[in-house]
């Protein structure tokens, strides 16, 4: 039976030569959709909100990726959430958008290791070639929806919904020990 | 397993990212309740089943989410062009003179 | 050493010796062996017997095209493999291998009386020989088919191997590593390109294996090929050897499958057994090279009898001798190099026989030298000898004329009918092919992939021809890709380039009706069969293909394919561009189906989606379903219970005091924003602009055609947000309908949607006592009907947690949904659990819920709804707002279908005899008629296990709301059921139960 979601703590969940998956501390995560003019909620938030899907910015610990034409991801400390939905709700009377809290939909993996990005194509179709350092993609992985965060070369953040994640995480045990045998 | 263009993300990925989502340029009738019994059975039922180009929608929904239209041979499974939601349909002539 | 290896030749190392089994009996190999070439080191030729007649077949190639030596492969329990080709699998000490279609063994093979039946198993035999009469189809035909049908024995144990697969991007993807794909793996690597070189053998090299006599840039062939494979990795080629191209998709799209352990003697940890890779290349070079045909003459696949340059690759590669007084038999050059390269090994070549007038003097003067005979206008009209050939039967041909026989004694009949480009993965990509009447064969064309085709697999002969044609397409890939491609020129020496001619069945002065001169040699087809076939009227390749099953299964023609057509344009009185090839299927060697399953077996099947609160239930013993994607706990058994039990007890506990539901599941999706009331207008049937603030409301969701998709409860939050539920099954399909009509209709409304199914984890507390219960642990809100009534929702605290708290029943009792963050569900629900202890607390599952809701007639989109009931078949007008201007579905509720009055509606049943309904059971008004009945409707839920003193049931039925009381009749296989037509709430219809 694969290990149920709630077993996974923070922290290195299984490695070998090649490549190693850990779980990532909870964190704040919103879902922001917005047209028109953002600066108001850029200054709300206190950060650039991209325009080009994929593209990331940051501001201290708050974190923003553009998803679509119209939405970003947010993640920031859990502490910082109050914070954030009031800045927001600040300026929804004369800048409608939508701020919805996922914190409890979704969690993270953390990916990393010589191999790191080689494991990634195990369950991933797209050409992780195409996704620059510093940016982010929601794309699938082994049929589930995932954000990748690449944050070097062979680092990687993937999100998926908490649903997903011992099915996913099953995969990745299995690639992170058959990429570690190949090293042998 | 297709390629296809994304004309919001402006990336070519995998067809596993998208879905189909039916013909496109049908749009429905912005006074339902005022269409006739045969106009309300032509938008919801008749489509064009072309063989060759056919305009159709497609949704990057493990993407972007959007729905955008593309022009898709569909005796050889290729696509010809992709293009965003609310853009006129593109000119057939000109998108099948460059074929090989 | 063994008595046909040759010392001093050859790439496996003798000093390593392999012992293997072969039906029972020890053999030893060497290091890099083959079964099929470590069999023939020890002169053992008779490898298998034939589909059909059982006859004795020996290998006839040296690699994966090999037709006949199929054997079982085993290793230990549960790994065994059929149909393996002797030719391709590698030894290593302790393989055991055994022949396949032979009863009791392959010497003595009673099966070989289909021999002597010849006549019965001609073309179409299956087709005219089980006609008649019918009763001999289930006793005799059937049986003899399926005890006859197919290759080798399936494997019934579980594969306790694994299976890998991954996505694979390049620029350039280059298949073969013969000369051709390494010269364009280099001029594509120079440039900088991403480039990927592949080989079904152990090793690169392909032809440069077996052909060590070429020098190139002054080098031995071998050494250059280290020095080069060496050069190329440096630039950073991935080189992956025993993996197999095994199709070409759409747009450069290939399927490579790679084998990983099958040739070690010892299983490495966490490796797979195969790995398939999915690889998309920008540009595709395919070099995969060209096979030697057969020649088509009585006997021909007498063991020892193989194609000429395949005995070359036993010598060069393996360093086997296949016969140490074999005889030629050609129409082409290059056999003639392998008569040279025997003789120069130490076999005593009885004679090269040649059905051309004209070969090249060199080669004849070569052959001088060496003193063997040369045949020149020659047939080959018989072989004899039992399990292996002893002497070739030749007769002179002059003016079309067949002259007198001579028998040539030989231990070998190695021939040559000339060579059949490699075309199948080119014509995977719907390339298109020309006839050249010059080589007698088809040739690539036109691709509509960017893909180019190199070297022999374009018909170009020789080492020489190959490396210049792979560097000029690697250099004009990377051209496509944008590069400069620089010019390189190899220098040569030692090439066999040569010429040939094709021919259909080789002429003979024996009786044709006798002659068994096989094309296909896996599905024994011979040249009779194909004239037979276009005799009964067959006149398209594709017909004749299925008559005779020529070219079909493993072979996929790559034996068969154009000595076939030669033979079936020659009867059709057509030149063979008229009459055409059948296409080439995927995939091109047979392939397991673990590579295709990848990871995906076990409890990785398939995505199991699991809620935050699964983990209690497993250890609570519950028993789980698949709904959608999710596996939800269906009941809760103790002890003892089986499941109507359970549920009886679940039911009884949730009516009388309170259960517990985990929800999670539930689809939920935020809609917010300005026009949020607008858009929910739009979508759903019911009126929201009044819906205030706090309250919620049973949504009903229809298509445009007016037929419901869907249904949840959805609560206002606040004036411009909606928390919207779903059934589990159609959150993702809500979500995808309401987005479309959102980009696509009314991109004029400023609303986003956020689907929010997993950011809650839903409990539902159900019961008189739900409220007693809960009470305690909500700040923010009294849990009165005055503060909190029936249809209300609010954000609140629950025990400490931020909850959305809704006060909403699916089972007629007082029932609260509370919605916590995911990860906080274990904990509200453990508290909920432990505080409910003193009211006997009950956890239910998906079957008692099923149950409970029928009991109060709530439907279940999908179970009593099939996609075509309205809201008014289901009893539900009242969930559609009449004074809407327009919704989803409004207009398709107005079409005359839907307004017909006797459409099927659901009602409630109740059985005369209290009897239980089966669900799906048809419906009749008068059960006296005559078969076949009218029906007029079906059973949707059913059920006995619930708080009611009957069994009760939901069906749709013609007319039903206009028969209440009357008697509908349910035909069953052993009876009629007779049931009376009611409302379909059964528990309190008024209602009171709701009431705190």
């Amino acid at each position: 039976m694969t290990a149920p979601i709630s077993s996974f703590m923070p922290g290195v969940l299984t490695a070998s030569a090649a490549a190693r998956v850990g779980f990532a501390h909870r964190c704040a995560r919103f879902s922001l959709r917005a047209r028109g003019d953002l600066a108001p909620l850029e200054a709300a938030l206190g950060l650039s909100l991209p325009d080009r899907i994929g593209q990331r910015t940051s501001a201290g610990e708050r974190e923003v990726l553009c998803l679509g034409p119209d939405e970003w991801v947010l993640h920031a400390p859990e502490s910082d959430a109050t914070a954030i939905t009031a800045a927001c709700a600040g300026v929804y009377a004369d800048h409608p958008h939508s701020l919805v809290d996922i914190s409890g939909r979704e969690v993270s993996f953390v990916i990393d290791g010589p191999r790191g990005a080689e494991l990634l194509t195990l369950g991933c179709a797209r050409d992780l070639d195409t996704i620059a350092v510093g940016e982010g993609r929601r794309t699938l992985f082994d049929g589930a929806t995932v954000i990748l965060w690449r944050d070097a070369d062979n680092n990687f953040r993937l999100d998926c919904w908490t649903s997903f994640a011992t099915h996913l995480f099953h995969l990745l045990d299995t690639g992170v020990r058959e990429l570690g045998a190949e090293n042998h | 397993m297709l390629l296809i263009h994304c004309p919001y993300c402006n990336e070519t990925l995998p067809e596993v990212e998208f879905a189909y989502a039916s013909e496109a340029h049908i749009a429905r009738p912005t006074r339902p309740s005022e269409t006739t019994d045969e106009d309300w059975a032509e938008f919801l039922f008749m489509r064009s089943n072309v063989k060759g180009p056919l305009y159709e929608r497609w949704r990057h929904v493990h993407g972007c989410g959007r729905f955008f239209n593309a022009v898709r041979d569909t005796v050889t499974d290729k696509f010809l062009t992709t293009y965003k939601a609310g853009e006129p349909r593109p000119d057939l002539s000109s998108l099948t003179e460059g074929l090989k | 050493m063994s008595q046909y290896r040759v010392s001093g030749r050859g790439r496996v190392d003798t000093a390593r010796p392999v012992t293997f089994t072969f039906d029972g009996k020890s053999y030893r190999g060497a290091q890099g062996d083959t079964v099929a070439s470590a069999l023939l080191a020890n002169g053992v030729h008779l490898m298998g017997r034939s589909f059909k007649y059982h006859r004795p077949r020996g290998a006839i190639a040296a690699g994966s095209e090999e037709p006949n030596a199929l054997i079982g492969t085993r290793r230990g329990s549960g790994r065994f493999e059929p149909n393996t080709r002797a030719t391709v699998q590698e030894i290593w000490d302790g393989l055991e291998t055994n022949s396949q279609n032979k009863f009791p063994s392959l010497k003595f093979d009673v099966g070989a009386v289909n021999d002597a039946a010849y006549m019965l198993f001609s073309a179409g035999f299956y087709y005219k020989t089980f006609m008649w009469p019918r009763s001999f189809w289930d006793k005799v035909y059937e049986p003899f088919i399926r005890a006859a049908a197919g290759l080798g024995v399936s494997p019934i144990e579980e594969d306790p191997d694994t299976y890998a697969s991954r996505n694979l991007h390049c620029d350039v993807l280059i298949v073969g590593a013969g000369p051709t794909g390494l010269a364009a793996a280099r001029a594509a690597a120079v440039e900088g390109l991403r480039v990927v070189l592949v080989d079904e053998n152990p090793e690169a090299g392909g032809t440069l294996l077996s052909e060590p006599q070429a020098r190139i840039d002054g080098k031995a062939a071998w050494d250059w090929l280290a020095a080069e494979l060496e050069a190329l990795k440096a630039l950073g080629v991935k080189i992956m050897t025993r993996t197999t191209a095994i199709a070409y998709y759409h747009q450069n799209m290939i399927g490579l499958v790679e084998k990983l352990t099958d040739h070690l003697p010892k299983l490495p940890a966490d490796t797979p057994r195969e790995r398939l890779w999915r690889v998309r290349s920008k540009q595709v070079v395919l070099a995969q090279g060209a096979l030697e045909k057969p020649l088509v003459f009585h006997g021909n696949d007498r063991p020892g009898v193989m194609l000429a340059g395949s005995a070359q690759t036993f010598l060069n590669r393996y360093g086997v001798l296949v016969g140490k007084r074999p005889v030629i038999l050609t129409s082409h050059d290059s056999a003639w190099y392998a008569a040279f390269d025997l003789q120069d090994a130490g076999a005593k070549v009885q004679a090269i026989v040649d059905t051309r007038a004209d070969v090249d003097a060199l080669l004849q003067s070569e052959a001088r030298a060496r003193g063997i005979a040369v045949k020149l206008s020659h047939t080959a009209t018989a072989t004899s000898g039992r399990l292996r050939v002893s002497s070739l039967r030749i007769n002179p041909v002059a003016g079309g004329t067949v002259g007198a026989a001579q028998d040539i004694r030989c231990d070998a009949v190695l021939m040559s009918g000339g060579w059949t480009p490699s075309l199948h993965l080119f014509s995977h990509t719907k390339g298109s092919l020309t006839w050249d009447d010059d080589r007698t064969t088809f040739l690539p064309e036109k691709t509509p992939e960017d893909c180019v085709i190199a070297g022999a697999s374009r018909g170009l002969w020789g080492i020489g021809a190959a490396l210049a044609d792979g560097a000029e397409k690697g250099r004009a890939v990377a051209e496509a890709l944008g590069k400069t491609g620089a010019q390189v020129a190899y220098a040569i020496e030692a090439d066999r380039p040569g010429t040939g001619v094709s021919h259909k069945e080789l002429p003979t002065d024996l009786s044709a009706g006798k002659a068994k001169a096989f094309v296909d040699f896996q599905n024994d087809v011979t040249a009779k069969d194909l004239r037979l076939a276009v005799r009964e009227g067959m006149r398209s390749i594709e017909h004749v293909k299925r008559y005779t099953t020529n070219g079909m299964a493993t072979d996929q023609g790559k034996m068969s394919n154009i000595n076939g057509l030669n033979i079936a344009s020659d009867a059709l009185g057509k030149k063979q561009p008229q009459v055409g090839l059948t296409t080439f299927r995927p995939p091109y060697t047979p392939t397991s189906f673990g590579a295709f399953a990848g990871y995906h077996r076990g409890e990785h099947f398939e995505v199991t989606r699991k809620t935050n609160i699964d983990s209690w239930a497993e250890a609570k013993g519950a028993v789980f379903e698949p709904v959608g994607q999710w596996r939800r706990a269906r009941y809760f058994p103790k002890p003892g219970e089986d499941m109507d039990t359970a549920v009886r007890r679940e039911c009884a506990a949730t009516r009388a005091s309170v259960g517990i539901f985990d929800a999670s599941t539930l689809g939920k999706i935020e809609v917010v924003g300005p026009d949020a009331v607008e858009f929910m207008n739009r979508m759903y049937t019911n009126p929201w602009t009044k819906l205030a603030p706090g309250r919620c409301r049973y949504g009903l969701l229809l298509g445009d055609d007016g037929y419901i998709r869907d249904d949840g409860v959805i609560g206002r939050m606040t004036e411009d947000r909606f928390h919207v539920t779903t059934t589990t099954g159609g959150a993702a399909r809500v979500l995808n309908m309401m987005e479309d009509y959102l980009q696509t209709e009314w991109s004029d409304l400023n609303v986003w949607l956020t689907s929010t199914t997993e950011h809650w984890s839903t409990v539902a507390l159900n019961g008189p006592n739900a409220a007693k219960l809960l009470a305690p642990f909500v700040e923010g809100v009294e849990l009165t009907e005055e503060a909190f009534p029936h249809m209300s929702c609010v954000e609140c605290t629950v025990a400490g947690m931020p909850a959305r708290l809704f006060r909403v029943s699916f089972t007629g009792e007082i029932g609260f949904e509370v919605n916590v963050p995911a990860h906080l569900g274990q904990k509200l629900w453990d508290i909920l659990w432990e505080a409910g202890q003193q009211y006997g607390i009950t956890a239910y599952g998906t079957e008692t819920m099923h149950v409970l809701r029928a009991e109060k007639g709530y439907i279940i989109v999908g179970q009593d709804t099939d996609g075509t009931v309205t809201p008014y078949d289901a009893g539900m007008g009242w969930a559609v707002g009449k004074k809407k201007p327009d919704f989803v579905g409004m207009r398709g509720l107005a079409r005359p279908d839907l307004q017909a009055k006797n459409r099927k509606q659901l009602v409630g049943l109740l059985t005369e005899d209290g009897s239980k309904l089966e669900e799906g059971a048809q419906i009749v008004f008068d059960p006296k008629q005559a078969i076949p009945m009218t029906m007029v409707g079906h059973v949707t839920s059913s059920y006995d296990v619930g708080t009611t003193d009957q069994p009760i049931a939901l069906a749709l039925v013609e007319g039903g709301h206009g028969k209440m009381g009357e008697t509908v009749y349910i035909p069953m296989p052993d009876r009629t059921i007779a049931a009376k037509i009611t409302a379909t709430v059964f528990v309190d219809p008024e209602n009171t139960r709701l009431k705190i």
